[in-house]
């Protein structure tokens, strides 16, 4: 298990290096020009250039690069050029607003996708498995930024539930903050409960006609343990890998919630910087966002041995 | 005889939509009172929704007009518009007097004025700001400033300005960013970091900046005229589209929203408890056509080998089948105005002559076409943003200019590729605007003389370039205004740009509160607002 862990590890930080080549090169593949996108509809070609020197953009590609990673690996994150701030400083202060909202959108997404997809596989044929199914295909066809817009619309401006913008931080206010983060959370969440869901409901429906679960029906079990010690235990490895995989949905799905909500999270930064190429930015994240979906995937490869012994694996 | 029928009927046909749709459309100027009696509440945290991120909240470096939204708080300026666009004394305590050969320009300042920080106010002050603006290398103020051998500070209430030929836009660039005096002391402090904590003299101060998010500033006490404000604190909070700022100020968690859709401001004059700002703007929507940018802005123009650069008749012809009206309609459901000039008729500096629009005439434009030996239709791509306004327009025109012999295919590129483009002159015809400023000489001589910074037709003509530097070294008012009639007449002649239409700086805000202004720059001017006192006429939200 442990040489297993540090070979991922290892395989992990080679990835990370080949992110940083991919996005530094990337980011200078946009077409436009940095300099331009700050200096603007008054840029002069003098000012152009200044500019230029200032971000070091006048520079050979390699230099470039090597400032680049000499910056990365002293901690140093570099500055944007839109605003003059640290990256580190934006990042620190937008990462927990993402963060928050994909923990709470992940909530959203695995209780009401777990708790639906079994409903589904117990309730098959009958019309609780057809309510559950039609949702589920809805709320995957309907793109999440128009579910997001008719929210603000009908709870924030008409009903007045909930309010339309903002952002509190629940170690600040953890009342107010979930007030301003459960619109948002739960149109993040359910677009991937609905995936949550077909899975449980899928796997659940294999694993009650299972050998074992009908041992342990004749073993006079009664059926909610059935369900919950054996059937649900069983089912939720498969659950646990699309989660896994949906988190990398649930960081691009952060973008366009983000922007609907106005939540200052990664995700809006991360768009901003995108159009006003402002490459430090750029880089930073999507580094950022590498390294964060490679850990996560160390720990849905660990979880799957805690979750089902047979899969414990030798490298 | 059948033309003239064609052409009448389509005249009519257009003139018809135009009608039904501007009848429904209230286009009167509508800038904001003053709070005057209006019983107010005092303190309280008003909340605007900005529609683009300001960039460094530095007089010196700054280039996003949002960033003068942010600073009209915090930065006051050496002049300021007024409500009928006219430029009156802010820090400044008269406007500039000009020596007789108009090389020497000298601004009177205020007495008994400190800076947030403490800091006295003075002409010293002045003159370190001005001279920056000069020295910084990345300064987007220097040719704002024009041709200055000095700034110096003749007494504490005295700032002279020495020119090498007479400047006349001075006053009015130091009606915006340039005229923000900052603090000298945190000059010292922060040199070029001054954006991440300005200090200057302001009916607020600058408290916090949250990256992507807010700006919150806070009132200052030490200002000279605190007892003229009544807000605690103002939160520019960003909301980049403009549906979701609408929806903000409907629930009532913003106050104020700049840049309100045309597709949301009919709604908006209907609702109760909801008052739309509108003002003309002093820039312009256009199409520019690639006539001789083979290098790059600020490089010497070269020969290019289509019909529209070879040839004026063909842009004369596309700037006569361009139905402005119909378009403006369409498109912006008549919110905003058709133009076919640089110069805004919200200009103290328009004319007649400025004002003039080449007839929508299909029929002539056809003949020109014609006359240019060009095979109809004629096939040009026109590089636009992508933004789905941008785009409608791009339909809308290629609709528009059909009937003139055009086959327009639309390109769409997004806003930041756009401006590359621009700038290295890789389009044949492109479609973007202008923000506008008071003074004509940023709204022309930046565009149209030879080799200019934003010169990206690579349009080049010495009688053009006469004309402007004739327009911007007058000093009198009337004979400026005259001489960028002839700008007009000249650049209308030659077509390097055809210009479109203007649009409207329209701005929403709650009844909640009053004493929200926005004059001909498009600023929302906040200092001086306040929550309306309770009472039964004020809607609950």
């Amino acid at each position: 298990m442990g040489r297993y862990l540090f070979h991922r590890a290892w395989q992990s930080l080679v990835t990370l290096v080949l992110a940083s080549v991919v996005v530094f090169l990337g980011v200078r593949a946009l077409p436009g020009d940095p300099a331009l996108a700050l200096a603007g509809e008054e840029a002069t070609p003098e000012q152009l250039a200044a500019v230029r020197a200032e971000l070091g953009l006048d520079q050979s590609l390699p230099v470039q690069y090597g400032r680049y990673v000499g910056q990365l690996l002293s901690g140093d994150l570099g500055e944007s050029s839109r605003t003059g701030q640290p990256v580190a400083d934006l990042v620190a202060t937008t990462l927990p607003v993402t963060a928050w909202l994909s923990l709470y959108a992940l909530v959203v997404a695995v209780v009401l996708g777990v708790g639906a997809g079994v409903v589904a596989a117990v309730k098959r044929g009958r019309w609780q498995e057809w309510a559950v199914s039609t949702t589920s295909v809805v709320l995957l066809s309907v793109p999440s930024f128009w579910i997001g817009i008719l929210a603000v619309l009908v709870l924030a401006v008409w009903a007045g539930l909930f309010p339309a913008s903002g952002y509190v931080s629940p170690l600040e206010d953890p009342l107010r903050a979930l007030w301003h983060l459960t619109m948002p959370a739960f149109v993040l969440g359910t677009a991937i409960a609905a995936v949550v869901m077909r899975q449980t409901r899928a796997s659940m429906l294999e694993t009650l006609s299972a050998d074992f679960v009908r041992t342990a029906r004749a073993k006079g079990l009664s059926s909610r343990r059935v369900l919950g010690r054996y059937a649900l235990r069983n089912s939720l490895v498969v659950v646990v890998t699309v989660v896994g995989l949906q988190l990398g949905g649930l960081i691009s799905g952060a973008v366009v919630t983000e922007r609907i909500f106005g939540l200052p999270g990664l995700g809006r930064l991360t768009l901003d910087a995108v159009f006003t190429r402002d490459y430090a930015v750029i880089q930073a994240v999507v580094v950022l966002v590498t390294a964060f979906y490679v850990v996560i995937n160390l720990a849905v490869d660990a979880l799957y041995s805690l979750l089902d012994p047979r899969v414990r694996v030798d490298a | 005889m059948a033309a003239a029928a064609l052409a009448a009927a389509l005249t009519l046909t257009s003139c018809y939509a135009v009608q039904d749709t501007i009848t429904t459309v209230d286009r009167t100027d509508a800038v904001g009172e003053p709070l005057g009696d209006t019983p107010v509440r005092e303190g309280g945290d008003l909340v605007m929704g900005l529609s683009a991120e300001p960039d460094a909240l530095d007089p010196t470096t700054s280039s996003s007009l949002y960033t003068r939204y942010v600073m009209a708080s915090i930065c006051e300026k050496l002049y300021d518009l007024d409500a009928e666009g006219e430029l009156v004394p802010q820090l400044a305590t008269d406007l500039p007097t000009v020596s007789e050969d108009g090389l020497q320009v000298d601004i009177p300042v205020r007495e008994g004025v400190v800076f947030a920080d403490g800091t006295p106010f003075d002409a010293e002050a002045v003159a370190t700001t001005l001279q920056r603006h000069l020295d910084l290398p990345d300064s987007s103020r220097r040719s704002e400033m024009g041709p200055i051998t000095a700034i110096e500070a003749l007494d504490a209430t005295t700032v002279r300005l020495t020119y090498e030929t007479p400047f006349a836009p001075i006053t009015a660039a130091l009606a915006d960013r340039a005229g923000m005096i900052m603090s000298p002391t945190a000059l010292d402090e922060l040199g070029e970091d001054f954006g991440t904590s300005p200090t200057c003299v302001g009916p607020f101060r600058f408290a916090e900046r949250v990256p992507q998010t807010e700006i919150v500033v806070e009132r200052d006490p030490g200002y000279y005229a605190a007892d003229e404000v009544h807000l605690d604190s103002i939160t520019y909070r960003i909301m980049t589209d403009a549906s979701i700022r609408s929806a903000n100020l409907r629930s009532g968690d913003v106050q104020v929203a700049d840049t309100i859709s045309t597709q949301d401001a009919d709604a908006m004059t209907r609702e109760s408890g909801l008052t739309l700002l509108q003002s003309g703007s002093l820039g312009y929507q256009a199409v520019t056509f690639n006539i001789g940018n083979v290098d790059g802005t600020g490089e010497p123009p070269g020969e290019i080998d289509t019909p529209e650069a070879q040839d004026v008749r063909v842009r004369d012809a596309f700037s006569r089948a361009v139905d402005r009206e119909a378009l403006v309609a369409t498109v912006f459901n008549g919110w905003f105005d058709a133009a076919c000039s640089p110069i805004s008729p919200d200009s103290p500096f328009s004319t007649p002559a400025s004002e003039a629009c080449p007839e929508h005439d299909p029929e002539a434009s056809l003949d020109l076409l014609r006359e240019a030996g060009v095979e109809t239709p004629l096939r040009i791509d026109m590089q636009i943003s992508n933004t789905p306004d941008s785009l409608r327009l791009g339909q809308a025109l290629q609709a528009s200019v059909q009937a003139g012999g055009f086959d327009l295919e639309i390109v769409p590129v997004e806003y930041s590729t756009l401006l590359d483009v621009q700038t290295r002159g890789d389009f044949r015809m492109l479609q973007l605007g202008w923000s506008g400023r008071v003074d004509p000489a940023a709204n022309t001589s930046n565009f149209l003389s030879t080799g200019a910074g934003n010169n990206y037709s690579g349009y080049s003509d010495e009688d053009m370039d006469a004309l402007l530097a004739e327009a911007s070294q007058a000093t009198d008012q009337a004979a400026r205004a005259e001489t960028y009639g002839r700008v007009v007449e000249k650049v209308q002649e030659d077509d390097p740009v055809v210009y479109l239409y203007r649009q409207r700086n329209l701005t929403g805000h709650t009844d909640e509160v009053a004493g929200v202004q926005t004059f001909a720059d498009g600023v929302v001017r906040l200092s001086r607002a306040a929550f309306v006192a309770d009472d039964d006429t004020v809607e609950e939200r």
